[in-house]
C-alpha cells in the first residue's frame, strides 16, 4: 500500500467514526434519551475526564492481569505445542482433553477459581489464561503439523530426524501463525479478566462497569468500554508492528 | 566397480482404499554406476516417482532390496541430494542459509561450507543473491538455489524428480546447460525422473523406459554422445532418432 492511499484510508476511517459519534450525539438530544439509558458521547467524554485518575488506575489493573494471563497463555501454548507437534500419539491422546476443556464456558469457572484462590488477582489472571490459550494453541500447532509433504521428503531423504524437522522447519513456520493468534489471544484475555472482575473482584474496569450500572451511572460504564476498546486497539497495533518486524517473510506477498 | 545404487527385484504396493493393493512397481532391477547419469522416463502414474522414492529411502519396498554403495539402507544420515519440481526453499532463510540446510541436518558445521556454498552460488549464476530471500527471486533462480542445496554436501547420489517441469521452455534449457556445466567440475551419480524425453536424451548416459500398471522397466537406451553437451545437440539427426525411439517405446 502506498503512503498516500494509506493516509486516505486512515482519514476515511476517522471520518466514519466521527460521523457515527455526531449522529449519536444529535439523536440522543433530539429523541431526549435519558442519560442512564444511553448517554451521548459528550457526556461520556466529560465523565472520562472527571474520573480520569480513578479510571486509569482501574484500567492499569485490568491490563496488568490480562497481559500476565496472555503471557502465560502464549508461553504455555508454545511449550505445549512442541511435544504435541512431535508426537502424533500424544496429539491423539491430548486433543479430546483440550477440545473438551474448550467446550466449558470459562466464565462459569470464575466462582470456582474465586473459591480456590480468593478474590483478587489470581482468578483474574487464571480466567484470562484459560480463555486465551486455546485460540493461541490451535493455529500454532496446526502450522507446525502441516508441513508440505515434499519438504518433509526432502529433509528425510538426507536423514533429518523428527526433532530436526521440528526445529528447522515446524517452529519457524508456525511463528507467523503464533504471532497473529496473539490478536485473538489478547481480546480473549481481556474478556477473561473483565468477566472475572465482574464476578470476583473489587478492582478493575469489569468491577467499575458492574458497580456503575447498578448505580445507573451509565456514562461511567461507557467510559470503561471506550477505554477498553481503545487499549485493545493500541495493543493489537503493537502486535501487528512486532509481526511485521519478526516474521517479515510471511508478508512477502504484500511487499 | 560397484554400483552406487542397486535395486534388486523391488516391488512396492499401495493400499487401494480398502479394496486390496495396487502394485506401483513390480520386480524392478536397476543399478547405477559411479558418475553415471541415468534418466527414468514414463507416462504419469507409471511408478517412476515411486521408484525414485525407493532409491531415496523414503519408501521401503514390500519385496526386494536396495543397496547404497553395497550396503543395505539403514535409515541413518545419508549423503543424498534431492531436487523436486518445486524448489522448497524456506522463506525465512536467505539463499545462503537455505543452501546450508543439509549441512545443519547432517550435523556438520555450516561455517566450514560457506566457501563451497558461495562457489556453487557463483557457478549457478546467483552471485549477489546469497543474502536475498527466496521470494525475492524468480522461479528459475529459486530452482538454481535448490540445485546448490542439493549439491552442497557433495552427495553420493543426486536425485532429481521432474526438477524443471514447472519452468518455462527457455529457463528449462538454461537449467539443462547449467547442470551440464556444474557436472563438468564435479561428477555426480545422478538419477533423473522426467516425462520430457528431450531432457532425458540431452542429459543422460542411459535412459530407462518404464511402462505402467504395474510399473516395470520396459527398455534401456544408452546415449553415447560425448560431454560436455550443448543445446545444439537437439538439432542433430542422431539426437532426434533417440527421441523418436524412446517415444515409440512409450507409445506402445
Amino acid at each position: 500500500m502506498g503512503s498516500s492511499s494509506r493516509a486516505k484510508s486512515v482519514t476515511l476511517g476517522i471520518a466514519a467514526i466521527l460521523t457515527i459519534l455526531a449522529t449519536w450525539e444529535i439523536l440522543a438530544h433530539l429523541l431526549r434519551v435519558p442519560k442512564y439509558v444511553l448517554p451521548p458521547p459528550s457526556s461520556i467524554v466529560e465523565t472520562t475526564l472527571k474520573y480520569f485518575s480513578y479510571l486509569s488506575a482501574n484500567l492499569l489493573d485490568t491490563l496488568f492481569h490480562a497481559l500476565v494471563g496472555l503471557s502465560l497463555a502464549a508461553s504455555f501454548s508454545l511449550i505445549l505445542s512442541l511435544p504435541l507437534a512431535y508426537s502424533e500419539t500424544l496429539r491423539d491422546a491430548i486433543n479430546p482433553l483440550i477440545a473438551g476443556f474448550n467446550a466449558i464456558p470459562r466464565a462459569a469457572l470464575v466462582p470456582l477459581l474465586a473459591l480456590w484462590f480468593g478474590l483478587g488477582g489470581v482468578p483474574k489472571v487464571l480466567t484470562a489464561f484459560l480463555i486465551a490459550f486455546y485460540p493461541i494453541l490451535v493455529p500454532t500447532l496446526t502450522a507446525m503439523v502441516t508441513i508440505e509433504r515434499e519438504l518433509w521428503e526432502m529433509l528425510t531423504s538426507f536423514g533429518a530426524t523428527k526433532g530436526q524437522v521440528l526445529v528447522k522447519v515446524a517452529i519457524p513456520r508456525s511463528m507467523p501463525y503464533f504471532l497473529s493468534s496473539l490478536h485473538m489471544g489478547l481480546t480473549s484475555a481481556l474478556v477473561g479478566t473483565v468477566i472475572a472482575e465482574m464476578i470476583a473482584s473489587d478492582r478493575g474496569l469489569g468491577y467499575v462497569i458492574l458497580s456503575s450500572t447498578s448505580r445507573l451511572d451509565t456514562s461511567l460504564a461507557f467510559s470503561c468500554l471506550m477505554l477498553l476498546a481503545l487499549t485493545t486497539f493500541i495493543l493489537s497495533k503493537t502486535i501487528s508492528i512486532i509481526e511485521k518486524r519478526v516474521v517479515k517473510w510471511a508478508y512477502r506477498a504484500s511487499t | 566397480m560397484d554400483p552406487v545404487i542397486r535395486l534388486s527385484k523391488v516391488t512396492v504396493r499401495y493400499r487401494n482404499n480398502g479394496r486390496g493393493f495396487l502394485t506401483a512397481v513390480a520386480g524392478v532391477d536397476l543399478s547405477v554406476m559411479p558418475e553415471e547419469f541415468v534418466s527414468i522416463v514414463g507416462k504419469s502414474g507409471c511408478g517412476k516417482t515411486t521408484l525414485l522414492k525407493v532409491i531415496a529411502g523414503l519408501i521401503r519396498p514390500d519385496e526386494g532390496e536396495v543397496f547404497l554403495n553395497g550396503h543395505a539402507f539403514n535409515g541413518s544420515k545419508k549423503k543424498i541430494g534431492v531436487m523436486f519440481q518445486s524448489p522448497l526453499l524456506l522463506p525465512w532463510r536467505t539463499i545462503l542459509k537455505n543452501i546450508l540446510l543439509p549441512i545443519e541436518i547432517l550435523g556438520e558445521n555450516p561455517e566450514d561450507y560457506v566457501e563451497r556454498a558461495l562457489m556453487l552460488i557463483e557457478r549457478t549464476g546467483l552471485k549477489g543473491f546469497e543474502n536475498s530471500y527466496p521470494w525475492e527471486l524468480s522461479g528459475g533462480m529459486q530452482q538454481r538455489a535448490a540445485l546448490c542445496r542439493a549439491l552442497i554436501h557433495k552427495p553420493l547420489l543426486l536425485l532429481l524428480d521432474e526438477p524443471f517441469s514447472s519452468l518455462d521452455a527457455i529457463t528449462r534449457e538454461e537449467m539443462w546447460i547449467l547442470l551440464e556445466s556444474v557436472f563438468l567440475y564435479e561428477k555426480y551419480t545422478t538419477v533423473l525422473v522426467t516425462h520430457d524425453i528431450r531432457e532425458a536424451v540431452l542429459l543422460s548416459d542411459r535412459v530407462i523406459v518404464m511402462s505402467g500398471k504395474p510399473g516395470k522397466i520396459k527398455a534401456e537406451v544408452k546415449i553415447p554422445f560425448s560431454r560436455p553437451r550443448s543445446l545444439d545437440l537437439q538439432y542433430t539427426k542422431e539426437f532426434n532418432e533417440y527421441v523418436a525411439e524412446i517415444k515409440n517405446m512409450l507409445g506402445e
